[in-house]
């Protein structure tokens, strides 16, 4: 069998976290935790930065500034996926502008998504979404919600052979679509895929996340705190009193560690309109991390609350 | 296409309240103080119309599709789009509106029966809950008035006034109820908008769809 990256990457065991791992080149903060991407052992901080919804601002100045502090914020405390699309209406700008008035920062790893019914359609829809961006090409396209992959995957498969764009993946949420999303990781060649995965939502573990590991496919992991719910819901009971164990300072640290800690996950994606919040998250990325035992008392404590 | 069934409408719902009623507050510091413009005028061809006067009876529905004209332009297309792309649809929608309210003929007078009565009076009231009730909402909501949503300038009064005073001034002919679906599609599209947001004032969007309904069953029997 030939070794390539993937197989490398996957014989050291892609759950292997190091945080001490080179990041010169990338002025990468020390103290992170990074996984590497199986498809080329690329490192990714564990925690990036989504944008559904806390992005959408229009051209609302304010909101705009708001939102480029995030950004700011995010790179300062070692961040670099940040992940949107087409569907998210002015995130796209909005990324943008933070991006231009941090002159482009070189750790970016910009992950979009296609999301159009018509294929042809797909390649204008990336163009527009690079020009909001204003990057030369996109780290990682994904075909947002199996919107017609079919088509999609072969254009995106396509880019990449020519440069274009240097992974391809394909996205789900709120457990939509798991057997379809199975059937394509099984039979195509992605690099990534992204889902919803929490620790209320754990179904992935069952086939979605061991098939990511045989098969060497990075996983981003969307609506860690449900859009805020879990957080919400959790907030006003105690945290254990092992919380220390875990590494998590509070609540949305103790769910977003629960996340991260499990070994196929490469890179979850809070998000956030808030700069204390993106600390918070970054911050959950270093330190102790759960293992298997951990992650079990906390399920257990979740689910007796 | 299968992929649309699996969403719902939070996937839809895709900006936050606060993003939202900023949207509206900057929107009404541009144009004020046209929103007095809008609710003086109203209140001045409208309520005649609605007692009998020929010549506000001429002039109710062109100031109508004035009314849906500017909010399907400057709200719709200029800003909200900006948040939600689907709110181009919209916009459609309110341009279709103001072009059957422009080519309605003006009402004929209306009949004296009883149910015809409840219909009138019921429609006034609801005329006056769009124009003078619909901006109050913002306080119980917990909003300042500078987001306040006013005819015209607003989709749900403009909707609201609209069902109004098609009830109050148009005969219970086919033709008016033309006029009908799309305020009525509109205001439960925000209603459940509202819904999906956690926001206050479901209540309002809801409230209208039903008297609105009752009024026009009322009125059938």
């Amino acid at each position: 069998m030939a070794i390539t990256r993937r197989t490398a990457v996957q014989g050291l065991g892609i759950g292997a976290f190091l945080p001490l791992a080179p990041r010169l080149a990338l002025g990468q903060p020390a103290g992170i935790l990074m996984r590497p991407i199986p498809a080329s052992g690329e490192l990714l901080p564990v925690v990036g930065l989504g944008t559904w919804i806390t992005f959408n601002v229009g051209d609302d100045p304010g909101l705009r500034d708001e939102c480029a502090a995030v950004i700011a914020a995010f790179f300062d405390g070692g961040g670099r996926m940040i992940d949107s699309s087409p569907m998210y209406s002015s995130s796209q700008p909005t990324i943008g502008y933070g991006l231009r008035k941090l002159g482009h920062p070189k750790r970016l790893f910009s992950a979009e998504k296609v999301w159009i019914s018509h294929p042809e359609q797909g390649g204008p829809q990336i163009e527009a979404s690079r020009a909001y961006w204003g990057v030369d090409k996109f780290d990682l396209v994904q075909v947002h919600n199996l919107v017609s992959w079919e088509k999609h995957l072969p254009a995106l498969i396509e880019m990449k052979a020519a440069g274009r764009l240097r992974y391809v993946g394909i996205t789900t949420s709120e457990g939509r679509r798991h057997r379809e999303t199975e059937s394509i990781m099984a039979s195509q060649p992605i690099d990534f895929v992204q889902l919803t995965y929490n620790i209320l939502d754990r179904e992935p573990e069952q086939r979605i996340l061991p098939l990511a590991r045989e098969k060497g496919i990075a996983v981003i992991v969307n609506r860690p705190f449900r859009q805020g719910d879990l957080v919400r819901q959790f907030e006003d009971g105690p945290l254990p009193d092992w919380r220390a164990e875990t590494g998590a300072r509070n609540w949305a640290q103790f769910l977003l560690k629960f996340i991260i800690s499990h070994p196929a996950v490469t890179c979850a994606i809070p998000a956030t309109t808030r700069v204390d919040h993106v600390r918070e998250n970054l911050e959950a990325a270093s330190g102790t991390l759960p293992d298997e035992q951990m992650r079990r008392r906390m399920i257990d404590y979740v689910e007796a609350l | 296409m299968s992929e649309w069934g699996t969403y719902t409408l939070s996937d839809l719902v895709m900006f936050s309240p606060r993003v939202y009623f900023r949207l509206v507050e900057r929107y009404n510091q541009q144009f004020w103080p046209l929103q007095l413009v809008w609710i003086a005028g109203a209140i001045l061809i409208l309520a005649p119309a609605a007692t009998g006067l020929p010549r506000a009876r001429v002039a109710a529905f062109p100031l109508l599709a004035a009314a849906w004209l500017f909010c399907a332009w400057q709200f719709f297309w200029e800003r909200y789009t900006a948040i939600h792309w689907g709110m181009s649809y919209a916009a459609g929608a309110f341009l279709l509106q103001a072009a059957l309210l422009a080519l309605s003929p003006a009402p004929a007078r209306h009949t004296d029966g009883p149910a015809s009565r409840l219909r009138h009076r019921g429609g006034i009231g609801l005329m006056l809950f769009g124009l003078l009730a619909y901006p109050c909402l913002a306080w119980p909501a917990g909003r300042s008035l500078a987001s306040a949503e006013i005819f015209a300038m607003m989709p749900d009064p403009t909707a609201t006034t609209t069902l109004g005073t098609v009830l109050a001034v148009a005969t219970s002919g086919k033709r008016s109820w033309l006029l009908l679906p799309i305020p009525l599609l509109w205001c439960a599209f925000s209603g459940l908008t509202l819904l999906a947001l956690e926001a206050p004032g479901v209540w309002a969007s809801l409230a209208v769809i039903v008297a609105t309904l009752v009024l026009l069953l009322a009125d059938r029997r």
